[in-house]
């Protein structure tokens, strides 16, 4: 809303880490709608309003994109998982008909290293009239490498002490007294492995100059972030980069940024003075674009016959692959979720010759939270307690490593309702008995915390049109989730119009800026701008309408899509107002506020599973999977619960089909296609019931909600693990829990 | 993938006068033969096209004999209503409905294998003429069981072990003519001077499997073991056939698929199940009996296991 712009001090978490940046914001906030306001748009089941776009086929997407003139390439990738590139030679592929150019570290020194690092780091590229050619040419390249000693696989690096660094430790209270005080102590040590995105559309962009001015239309998550990585490489001004992204076919936090696609695409384009589409193929895809990493964690956990949990330590070693970057640690979850006093988490970041780490939905969450509710499951055990009561016999009110209060937790509401959905009552230590005599039942949960709540800096403009309809104009990608109908609800909330009279225009950083579409953070950030900016607008199109209508603004309100004046007054629609003033345009600005200083945000949840056990071959069947979750106030249900269903699926995949499979002598990826990396197809799907708490959580921001995108995947894991347990008295502590796997464990 | 000059014929006669050309090969649905061209595992210069043959394509049965023409896809087979109920099960765990609908009869019997190192163009493995199989000292989750040969692959049909415990035979098209044989028959294990998975010819054409006589009324169960739900290759697979007559089992046949590099049967096995009454000791037995001499790498053990349930249960469904 308009008014003085000031700086302010924001603090935020995105993927578990939390910083401190300044935000310019203008005038006050507005206040979450109350739990009872009557609201038309937000929080209504509301269809896409792209989804006749997407299903129909009409959604353009980047990789879709041809322009004229475009050239195509293709990217020559190491076979070696380390090395150093001493010679390459380009003459053959250089006079094959088609080829444009070819760029690798001996012309192109500041986009290849001389070492490759992994089996797919990327060598040279090709840009020629076609694919086809482009694929030809690269098997006309000689390189010749000087191949270096590796280690691919996490606890053959984990041996080597200088391959493993401490990223990370936080503790309170007295450990050792904690196990001292202890009934009994768990000692366990889980495994998690390597999990590819394999995003539906895949990595890449088409790149296009106008002089020097840079366009690219990319596939991803964070158009800002691409272009200012891509500006920074190539040393242009961020104004002479402009990033474009209309639909997405998924990024699950691969594509938080740009890739090397990006820059080579933009080499090749200058030097050919050519559009150039770089996409990566399927194989690519599972060498080249980041990675889940794979996990080794060690947890002890002590506790008291009465249900408490009175020590817990968590020491977590993560592959990073060869970038020396960040890598999402595992251990949050045990500092964070439960009131323990005593903790003491140590995070170890292990260097590994395989393709690097990058973010996917909720990292080292999802791992983190395997390993310690099993951990927790099995240390109720061990005292015979209900393992749902022990949870809640440890229930933070306050945030336990911070100290604050949180903002919204109805944590034990989720618990509550999901044990009713599930039938917990009904759990029985051993599991039931199921429809024949090798099959068995059993039940499961875990628990969900996610901190990640949006925040400034993000701005929209409202724009009204003379016909009475808006747009509302915002940098964001609509990464697949649903943003634009999200953004268009709050729109049409705000103004008092009908849904249809709103366009989203965004996915273009011409437009405001808004941040990544990661972390969970689209909707808490870029909402409430979009709350502002239409409650701008609405305020000055009252101040026309009541010059018109010879009232003070404060007199006007909105009642089915008409302006009205004072008690039974005057109506006249949004047009009437904007007809008067041909060709004008009233325009709304806004921009996120701060979030709250001194209270954790965060989001809530708990899963149930159902699972049935084949105890004679190890097959899991997953029947049924309860998903209770609190974000606060939810702008689409329907949407939201679609998210949910995603999230629970890709979470069984994890749970016990997804793994990268390395072939240690040669540091190769053996399962680099989807026939080979088992992702769950639509026949794996349990009945999946997802329910959210209806409180709105006020504090939070003037939506009162904050997002969903990872939440629902963080328990999945833990819970279905955790009913496997329970079902056939076999703890698997490997993910994912494969046949082999599980029958090894049934025959202890 | 490598360019290569493309022709469709009409007739048979016209696919084998093109056949005699140098690395030339047929294709059908082409669900494997393009996989392989992309990896460049297979790079013919030439592609006869055969999918314009319509004598090739289509299935007639009567009581005493079931035929399918080698074109016939994967979907029309299991549509049919005259297919035998084992193949139809078969069918209905194969790949993908997208898969079925383009792949062919004659092209499942000749597909080639899935080991992942036969399949990376990265790696030489044994198959492929290197020096040695790489499975035995890399990642060997789903290699094969049984056999001792130098490679460690194994078949991929759901297709086959159906129709071999239904004694079909398949009708060739040779230079010789046009010969009949028992399909289990063209599957050997590779050696080192014949590196494939079958004995089928470049220039040999399949015209038809014919399923006969007593077989087509047999009991019959398939059952396949995957990691998820469906679109996978058999871990393992049992097809299990026999006439049951006052509840004793004769005409035994107990074919596995995904455990050896041909589909595997245990003659005595199935001479264990030959006139006894089907009960779950009997099963137990038999299923002991047919993984007694299995021989796992370090990384498939459990397939033993799997594949030991899968044989068990398959004869209990003979008593159904």
């Amino acid at each position: 809303m308009a008014g003085r712009t000031r700086v302010v001090k924001t603090r935020s978490e995105f993927e578990g880490r939390v910083s401190e940046e300044l935000a310019l914001v203008q005038g006050r906030d507005l206040r979450a709608w109350p739990a009872d306001a009557e609201l038309r748009e937000v929080g209504r089941e509301r269809p896409r309003v792209d989804g006749v776009q997407r299903v129909s086929g009409r959604a353009r997407y980047n990789s879709d994109l041809v322009l004229p003139g475009m050239l195509h390439a293709r990217v020559l990738r190491s076979p070696h998982p380390h090395a150093r590139v001493t010679r390459i030679e380009t003459k053959r592929a250089q006079s094959l008909p088609g080829v444009r150019a070819i760029v690798h570290r001996f012309n192109e020194a500041d986009h290849f290293a001389e070492e490759v690092r992994f089996v797919g780091d990327h060598v040279a590229a090709v840009a020629a009239e076609s694919e086809a050619v482009a694929d030809d040419a690269l098997r006309l390249i000689d390189v010749e490498y000087d191949v270096l000693p590796f280690v691919v696989d996490l606890e053959d690096a984990m041996k080597d002490r200088s391959r493993a660094k401490r990223d990370d430790a936080q503790s309170r209270g007295d450990v050792r007294k904690g196990f001292k005080d202890a009934d009994a102590v768990v000692d366990v040590t889980y495994r998690t492995s390597t999990a590819l995105h394999n995003c539906l559309e895949p990595h890449g962009c088409v790149a296009a100059w106008d002089g020097d001015r840079l366009t690219l239309y990319e596939s991803t998550q964070a158009l800002f972030d691409v272009r200012s990585g891509v500006a920074e490489k190539l040393k242009l001004d961020v104004g002479d980069v402009r990033v474009l992204c209309d639909f997405m076919g998924g990024g699950f936090g691969s594509k938080l940024g740009d890739g090397h696609y990006t820059v080579l695409a933009a080499v090749l384009a200058r030097r050919t003075g050519r559009p150039v589409r770089l996409f990566l193929d399927r194989h690519e895809e599972n060498l080249a674009a980041g990675n889940r990493s794979a996990t080794v964690q060690r947890i002890r956990a002590g506790g008291t016959k009465d249900g408490r949990i009175t020590a817990l330590e968590h020491l977590a070693w993560s592959g990073t692959g060869t970038e020396d970057g960040w890598v999402a640690g595992a251990t949050g979850p045990s500092s964070t979720v439960y009131d323990v006093p005593n903790v003491r988490t140590e995070q170890y970041l292990v260097l590994t010759d395989t393709g690097p780490f990058c973010a996917f939905r909720a990292p080292g969450y999802v791992e983190g939270t395997f390993a310690l509710e099993s951990a927790i499951d099995e240390l109720a055990e061990r005292l015979g307690v209900d393992p749902l009561a022990m949870r809640k016999k440890c229930y933070a009110r306050r945030d336990p490593q911070g100290d604050r209060p949180f903002s919204l937790k109805r944590l034990d509401q989720c618990y509550a309702r999901g044990a009713e959905l599930i039938g917990w009552s009904k759990r029985k230590v051993g599991g039931t008995p199921a429809r024949t005599s090798h099959l068995r039942r059993g039940l499961g949960m875990a628990t969900q915390f996610w901190g990640s709540a949006g925040g400034p800096p993000a701005y929209a403009t409202v724009h009204l049109n003379v016909d009475g309809t808006a747009v509302v104009r915002s940098g964001t990608q609509d990464i697949g989730s649903g943003t634009r109908t999200a953004l268009a609800q709050i729109a049409a909330e705000e103004l008092g119009l009908e849904l249809g009279k709103i366009r989203v225009a965004s996915g273009d950083t011409d437009a405001p800026y808004t941040p990544a579409s990661g972390g969970s953070w689209t909707t808490p950030s870029t909402g409430p701008a979009v709350r502002l900016a239409a409650a701008d607008a609405r305020r000055q199109l009252f101040e026309v309408a009541a010059g018109l209508m010879e009232v003070r603004p404060t007199e006007i309100r909105f009642s089915n899509g008409h302006l009205v004046a004072g008690r039974g007054g005057r109506k006249i629609t949004v047009r009437d107002v904007l007809e008067r003033f041909k060709n004008y345009t009233v325009i709304g600005t806004g921009a996120r506020h701060p979030n709250p200083s001194d209270l954790r945000l965060g989001s809530f949840g708990a899963q149930f599973a159902d699972v049935e056990v084949d105890t004679r071959t190890g097959f899991v069947r997953v029947v049924k999977i309860v998903a209770v979750h609190q974000v606060g106030r939810v702008v689409n249900p329907r949407n939201a619960r679609s998210q949910v269903e995603g999230g629970v699926l890709q979470g069984l995949g994890f749970a016990l089909l997804e793994g990268r499979v390395l072939d240690l002598p040669s540091g190769h990826v053996l399962n680099a296609n989807l026939e080979d990396y088992h992702l769950p197809t639509v026949k794996d799907a349990p009945d999946i019931v997802v329910e959210f708490i209806p409180d709105p959580d006020a504090r939070s921001n003037n939506l009162g909600g904050i997002g969903l995108g990872e939440p629902p995947i963080i328990p999945t894991a833990g819970a279905i693990a955790n009913a496997i347990a329970n079902a056939c008295g076999a703890r698997v502590r490997t993910l994912p829990i494969t046949p082999p796997r599980l029958l090894e464990a049934l025959r202890r | 993938m490598k360019p290569f000059a493309y022709a469709k014929v009409a007739t048979a006669d016209e696919a084998a006068g093109l056949l005699k050309q140098r690395n030339t090969r047929v294709i059908a649905g082409g669900t494997d033969l393009l996989g392989l061209m992309k990896e460049r595992l297979v790079e013919p210069d030439r592609l006869v096209d055969l999918s314009g043959i319509s004598q090739l394509r289509g299935i007639s049965a009567t009581r005493e004999t079931f035929r399918v023409g080698a074109l016939t896809t994967l979907a029309e087979l299991a549509a049919h209503q005259a297919t035998p109920p084992i193949v139809k099960e078969a069918l209905a765990d194969a790949a993908t409905p997208q898969l079925r609908n383009m792949a062919t009869v004659g092209g499942n019997l000749v597909q080639r294998n899935r080991c992942w190192y036969f399949r990376s163009a990265e790696h030489r493995c044994w198959l492929k003429g290197g020096p040695r199989c790489l499975a035995i000292d890399g990642d060997s989750r789903y290699h094969a069981i049984f056999g001792e040969g130098e490679c460690r692959q194994v078949t991929p049909s759901d297709l086959v072990p159906a129709l071999i415990a239904l004694d079909a035979t398949v009708v060739m098209r040779t230079d010789e003519g046009e010969d009949s044989l028992p399909l289990a028959q063209l599957y050997v294990a590779p050696t080192a001077r014949h590196r494939r998975e079958h004995n089928v010819g470049d220039d040999d054409l399949i015209v038809a499997v014919r399923i006969g006589g007593d077989a087509l009324h047999r009991r019959g169960a398939y059952l396949k073991f995957m990691e998820r739900a469906t679109w996978q290759f058999a871990i393992a697979s049992v097809a299990v056939s026999a006439g049951v007559v006052d509840g004793r089992a004769q005409d035994v046949r107990i074919v596995a698929g995904g455990v050896a590099n041909v589909p595997w049967r245990v003659k005595a096995a199935e001479d264990l199940l030959t006139g006894e009454r089907i009960d779950d000791a009997r099963a137990l037995a038999v299923a002991e009996r047919f993984v007694r001499d299995a021989r796992p790498l370090r990384d498939n053990a459990y397939k033993v296991t799997v594949l030991r349930e899968l044989v068990r249960r398959g004869v209990l469904r003979l008593r159904d």
